[in-house]
């Protein structure tokens, strides 16, 4: 600890051994099967089959729906944490801690709740026909679990960006009118750029968990729509290919790491 | 006399039913420089933010140069800010800083590079252009935060607190910076501090606040030699304040003891406080002064010896160039023309209000 | 002024859509919580009854339990690993720190399948048992990183001056620690074990891919009933949650109100109550540990079991309890969807059940590929009695020599509809491509029923493997994809009853239990033929537990234990001795559950295709999944 190597090498070993063990092997073991085939033989093939056009359309639609859901969470996140932010003092603690609730309920009940809404013959339906209105057919289509998604995610979202935002120094929001900026100019020049490393956390958490989903896509696309999320489950629950399953992963671990590359490289922009 | 540049009428502030200014009236001349002076909470900033727009008083007007600017946005003020905490755009390098009122205001890409130049040269930071606020130093980026406020050229500069994060070096650098600052753009500066030293070093004019009030405005000399209540007296440097009663004009009666004095009017046997800085105690040997007292303490503080001596039932505060051993007997005595008399205030309020009401 | 107010109105009126949109879901599961129809767009009246159900519903309550239980060790561990390894940190040298927090970063970065699936193929490849333990580990990994991202920068800030001033007053090391590092570190520790509680209670998809046999924590057991139709105490449950949190937060909030309001209360007495409050959250901790072990019983697991895998529904519940009763034998109950997904979990960890109930193929293949126990038929002697010969006798197609399976139900496969809602007499598949009833057809989500429905319409094997058959049945089955409301299994049932679709594929036994619920369903097997199946006992290979495996089996095939199955899940039952004692006339002779020879005639058995078969259409099936 501190100054003494000797003691914070001993008490660091065990999360070292652990961290070897449980991160660094298991992706050794992706990279293994995603590289061989049956045989153990090296191969291609399974990173190559995400060239398949099931495998590719799952793939592009994933991305679709993330990024829709992204967008949309951003769009209703920055609003509403910037009025957040600004109510920072006092019980309003307690209003903030609402929009983030939501996040302790258990994820499957979350989603669970909106299909019950949405079905066909659901909540939202069973109102509209009451009301004698058209009604709507939105589960089982990409859009539900567009909503699955932004729902599920939007507190991701909330929260980084409340903080980033709650962190600027009203100083500085003053010191951009006191040189002449109106409200506008104040926020594209001041506010906007500064809360820049909470909007890339907030949607790095929303996108590759909305990329990588399996259960929503299950749940609100009733099993009709295939992310690339279902495609690797199915191979390891379904279809028992681990070396397919596993070579789908790594093609989606280029898709993380180069949102990671992203949102370093305009970190670092930022502060540079 | 200099022309009236920045008048406060009447202004009133309070938050959450705490009041912070009390029906402040202030007038401020061109090319001054004026510090607002007082302890926390004393309303020094909640004024300069009205000034700066950031601010609404509950009543009263502002009026800037004839015109009434109360319910101005800040950012259609000619005024510019130096905040406490720089307030720097961490996303912009120093020059973009410098250049953020400017391009607002659409000046040419010649004009403003001029300009940054021009002004990173008066805050001796040539060459700093292209460095990111969080590398500089807090007084670095202090004087970046001036040099971009003066860009703009403002027909005044408000400061608020602008030295309090820096070092004591740095911080009588900076005063000199200041000043010489304040010459060559021929400015008002309004100046925030609850450092005495500093406003007496700087201001053409102080203006002493309490509790929303102002207590005094005058010269520095005005208000150090003759503060017209215990608060300014206190506050302004160290000071023996003792409760005393004004015996008669010209004669007043310090613990038990009459010394003479300069003041009159008081009336007689009125109880009032008295004034007497430190520096202004004479020790004499035992009989050739007004009081007999021992000194208790003595500690060597360069310039002068700081001495506490035991006399008439006070502990006096005694700033000499000459030493008295601890233990010795001496006298003391006071010239009359460095006796302050005050009235003293019967109630809290009143103190509060001050005497000049 | 004016401007500013309207300004709040947009923000209130904003704020509150967002809070709706937040709510809204939740609030629904509240009230269908009390709503006495198990429909959902209907108002039956208020009850506690699904209150009272979740309750005795110990499955449920085992999973809760399990999710408290990992979450709360989970957090321990991770909280003390993390914490350590985070103040060791600053000791060491600029190369090794980037090296642990670039590993640290993994977890938090990766896709949470992918974390899942690789440490699933740690666990397997290891031969780890999966269960508990296996979930905790995955647990603890995801956890620790969050610890860590919450105390480091506190730590940063610490300066080591106060401990090496305590060193310097003659403290121990350990003790310095404790008495100047800590206290500051302590609000950053505890936001960390809170983040990570958080994450462990929400987790689905790591627990998904690293649990095993028998074990569900709440997320896993919800996406169970989700696949096969939410019972309302899933609702109840809930509401439960929702309070819970909710009365936890203004609980905390309050607490924090309190601390910072009196401002004279001195630092001793704050530092007193902060420890009265850690004691009490512990306190607390114990006590939910206790209860869950009580009700998870997670280490008072009996050394007498038997691992049970069957498909969904597909058993009297009380049957188990009648079983563990009568021979003191814990049974570990697992539901799988489809022949596949049993077959995957099966072929990853042999031991992970003792006794499965797949369908005729999928024995075949299981036979094919070594993985299972070989029975003597004279250990069994309730099948011998009671189980019908000729069912033994079809099995051969299977499980020639009877070596290996013992028959549990049989049925077929057919269209399910609403009689009230069609047209035309249902009579041939093709009215599952019908336009007429866009968005009201159920497919089976399984392959083999998907394409047997889709290769018998075009008059082809049900067992084809011809590329051309099989690319005309895919193409079909995309044709009819944008028609198709949903891919489900167990869902068919519910939804059918419930009117949310027309027509729906199903399985014969579903048909009598749907038509006592909703008179207007009908059941028919189209006349271009269908699937006939066979579904049977059998025991694994590595199982553990084969004794209890073989009493358990011989246990289904009592004519009065039969009779049970039969009655609460309506399939067809082979044990004769059970068939003569249906007391209702009109199922003792209903041509669903007993058809006709002539009916049998036009139905197939699926066989056992082969790897390269099964690659076939399991590439052909996601090319139909991924085509809309």
């Amino acid at each position: 600890m501190f100054n003494n190597r000797k003691t914070s090498t001993v008490m660091s070993s065990p999360y070292l051994a652990w961290a070897f063990i449980f991160i660094v092997v298991p992706l050794g073991m992706i990279v293994y099967y995603g590289l061989t085939d049956d045989s153990g033989a090296f191969t291609f093939a399974n990173i190559a089959s995400i060239a398949q056009p099931e495998h590719l359309k799952a793939l592009l639609l994933a991305l679709e729906l993330s990024l829709i859901s992204t967008v949309i969470c951003f769009l209703l996140a920055y609003p509403l944490g910037m009025m957040l932010a600004k109510n920072k003092m006092g019980n309003q603690g307690i209003i903030t801690t609402l929009f983030i609730l939501p996040m302790w309920m258990n994820f499957l009940l979350r989603t669970l709740a909106w299909m019950t809404l949405l079905e066909n013959k659901g909540i939202i339906n069973g109102v509209l026909s009451a009301m004698h209105l058209p009604l709507i057919h939105i589960i089982n289509t990409p859009a539900a679990i567009v909503i699955g998604m932004v729902y599920n995610f939007l507190p991701f979202m909330i929260l980084p960006i409340y903080n980033a935002l709650a962190k600027i120094d009203d100083n500085v929001i003053d010191a951009a009118r006191d040189l002449g900026a109106n409200k506008f100019q104040t926020f594209m020049r001041v506010t906007l750029p500064l809360s820049v490393p909470g909007i890339l956390s907030g949607v790095t958490m929303v996108f590759i968990p909305a990329l990588t989903t399996f259960a929503i896509s299950t749940m609100m696309g009733g099993s009709k729509i295939l992310l690339i999320g279902n495609i690797i489950e199915q191979e390891f629950t379904l279809s028992y290919d681990w070396h397919l399953g596993s070579g789908l992963s790594l093609v989606l671990m280029v898709f993380i790491i180069i949102n990671m590359i992203i949102s370093a490289i305009s970190e670092r922009k930022e502060s540079d | 006399m200099k022309k009236e540049l920045i008048q406060l009428q009447h202004i009133s502030k309070s938050y959450d039913g705490h009041m912070i200014l009390d029906d402040l009236n202030l007038t401020i001349h061109e090319n001054e420089f004026v510090t607002l002076l007082g302890p926390s909470g004393c309303g020094k900033t909640t004024t300069l933010r009205i000034i700066g727009g950031f601010e609404r008083p509950d009543s009263g007007r502002v009026i800037f140069d004839g015109e009434d600017i109360t319910e101005l946005a800040p950012n259609r003020r000619q005024v510019n800010t130096v905040f406490q905490k720089y307030a720097l755009f961490t996303h912009m390098d120093i020059a973009e800083n410098i250049a953020f009122g400017l391009k607002i205001k659409n000046k040419s890409q010649a004009y403003i590079k001029d300009k940054i130049k021009y002004a990173l040269k008066l805050v001796n930071l040539e060459g700093y252009e292209h460095r990111m606020p969080d590398t500089l130093s807090g007084g670095q980026q202090q004087r970046i935060a001036i040099a971009r406020a003066i860009v703009n050229e403002p027909k005044v500069l408000l400061l608020d607190e602008p030295l309090g994060a820096l070092d004591l070096k740095l911080r009588q650098e900076m005063q000199y910076e200041l000043i010489r600052m304040k010459n060559e753009l021929g400015i008002t500066f309004i100046y925030v501090t609850h450092d005495q030293e500093e406003a007496l070093t700087m201001s053409d004019h102080i203006v002493v606040m309490n509790k929303g009030y102002i207590q005094q405005e005058g010269t520095p000399e005005d208000i150090y030699n003759e503060p017209e209540n215990a608060f300014v007296a206190d506050f302004i440097g160290d000071s023996n304040i003792i409760t005393a009663t004004m015996v008669r004009d010209e004669l007043v009666n310090i613990l038990g003891t009459n010394f003479a004095c300069v003041d009159k009017g008081f009336g007689e046997n009125k109880p009032v406080d008295v004034v007497i800085r430190p520096e202004d105690v004479k020790l004499v040997e035992r009989g050739k002064g007004t009081l007999p007292g021992v000194v208790s303490h003595i500690i060597f503080k360069g310039v002068h010896y700081e001495m506490e001596v035991q006399a008439g039932g006070f502990e006096w505060l005694v700033h000499s160039t000459r030493m008295n051993e601890v233990g010795s007997e001496v006298d003391i005595r006071v010239d009359p023309f460095n006796i302050q008399v005050m009235n003293r205030p019967a109630s809290e309020d009143e103190e509060a209000i001050g005497v000049a009401e | 002024m004016q401007k500013k107010k309207s300004n709040n109105v947009f923000e209130k009126i904003y704020m509150g859509i967002i809070f709706v949109f937040m709510y809204a879901p939740i609030l629904t599961l509240i009230v269908l919580s009390f709503n006495s129809s198990k429909s959902r767009a209907k108002w039956g009246g208020f009850t506690f009854n699904w209150y009272i159900r979740l309750f005795s519903d110990s499955e449920v309550l085992n999973a809760l339990a399990n999710t408290l239980i990992i979450a709360l060790i989970a957090t321990i561990v991770a909280t003390i690993i993390g914490t350590v390894t985070t103040v060791a940190l600053v000791g060491l040298n600029r190369k090794t720190r980037a090296v642990i927090m670039g590993v640290t970063n993994i977890p938090m970065i990766n896709a949470d399948i992918v974390t899942g699936i690789s440490l699933m193929l740690l666990f397997r490849v290891l031969h780890f048992n999966t269960g508990f333990f296996t979930v905790l580990i995955a647990h603890i990994t995801f956890n620790i990183p969050y610890v860590m991202l919450s105390v480091m920068p506190r730590m940063k800030t610490i300066s080591p001056s106060v401990y090496e001033a305590a060193l310097d007053l003659g403290a121990r090391p350990m003790y310095a620690f404790r008495k100047t590092v800590l206290p500051d570190l302590a609000p950053a520790v505890v936001s960390g074990a809170l983040m990570a509680f958080t994450m462990s209670i929400d987790d689905f998809i790591i627990t998904y891919f690293t649990k095993g046999s028998g074990f569900d924590t709440l997320s896993t057991k919800i996406y169970n009933e989700v696949k096969r139709g939410i019972q309302p105490e899933i609702y109840a449950l809930s509401a439960i949650i929702f309070i819970v949190v909710l009365g936890l937060l203004f609980a905390s909030n309050r607490m924090k109100n309190v601390k910072i309001k009196p401002r004279e209360m001195d630092e001793r007495k704050a530092k007193g109550r902060k420890v009265r409050l850690i004691a009490a959250t512990a306190v607390a901790m114990a006590a939910i540990v206790f209860l869950g072990m009580l009700f998870g019983g997670v280490f008072s697991k009996k050394s007498n079991q038997v691992y049970v895998y069957n498909a969904g529904e597909y058993i009297d519940p009380e049957v188990i309890e009648m079983f563990e009763e009568e021979y003191g034998i814990e049974v570990i109950y697992d539901e799988f969807e489809s022949n596949e997904i049993m077959y995957a979990k099966v072929a990853a960890d042999n031991a992970a059940y003792d006794v499965l109930c797949p369908s005729d193929y999928m024995i075949a293949k299981l036979i094919q590929n070594d993985m299972l126990y070989e029975i003597d038929l004279d250990e069994f002697p309730n099948a011998q009695e009671y189980t019908g010969p000729q069912y033994f006798e079809s099995a051969q197609a299977f499980d020639p020599g009877n070596k290996y399976a013992v028959p549990y139900f049989w049925g077929t496969v057919g269209i399910l509809y609403n009689k009230t809602m069609v047209d035309e007499p249902v009579t041939s598949w093709d009215v599952l491509w019908d336009e007429k009833y866009s968005g009201e057809i159920l497919m089976q989500d399984s392959i083999r029923d998907a394409f047997m429905v889709a290769l018998a319409r075009n008059g082809f094997s049900i067992n084809s493997t011809d590329p051309k058959e099989i690319e005309i049945a895919t193409q079909d089955l995309i044709d009819q994809s944008p028609l198709v409301q949903a891919y489900v299994v167990d869902q068919v049932r519910d939804k059918m009853i419930g009117n949310e679709a027309i027509l729906g594929v199903i399985y014969s036994g579903e048909a009598i239990f749907t038509k006592r619920e909703n008179p207007n369903l009908e059941y028919v097997i189209p006349d271009e033929g269908s699937n006939v199946w066979i579904d049977a006992w059998v025991i694994t290979k590595d199982a553990r537990n084969k004794e209890n495996a073989k009493l358990w089996i011989d246990f289904m095939c009592r004519p009065d234990i039969a009779l049970m199955n039969f009655e609460y899940i309506t399939y067809s039952t082979p044990n004769i001795a059970a068939q003569e004692m249906i007391e209702d006339e009109d199922i003792r002779t209903s041509e669903v559950a007993f058809p006709p020879a002539e009916t049998l005639k036009r139905c197939d058995t699926y066989v056992y295709l082969g790897e390269e078969g099964d690659r076939l259409y399991s590439d052909a099936w996601k090319k139909v999944k991924s085509a809309n």
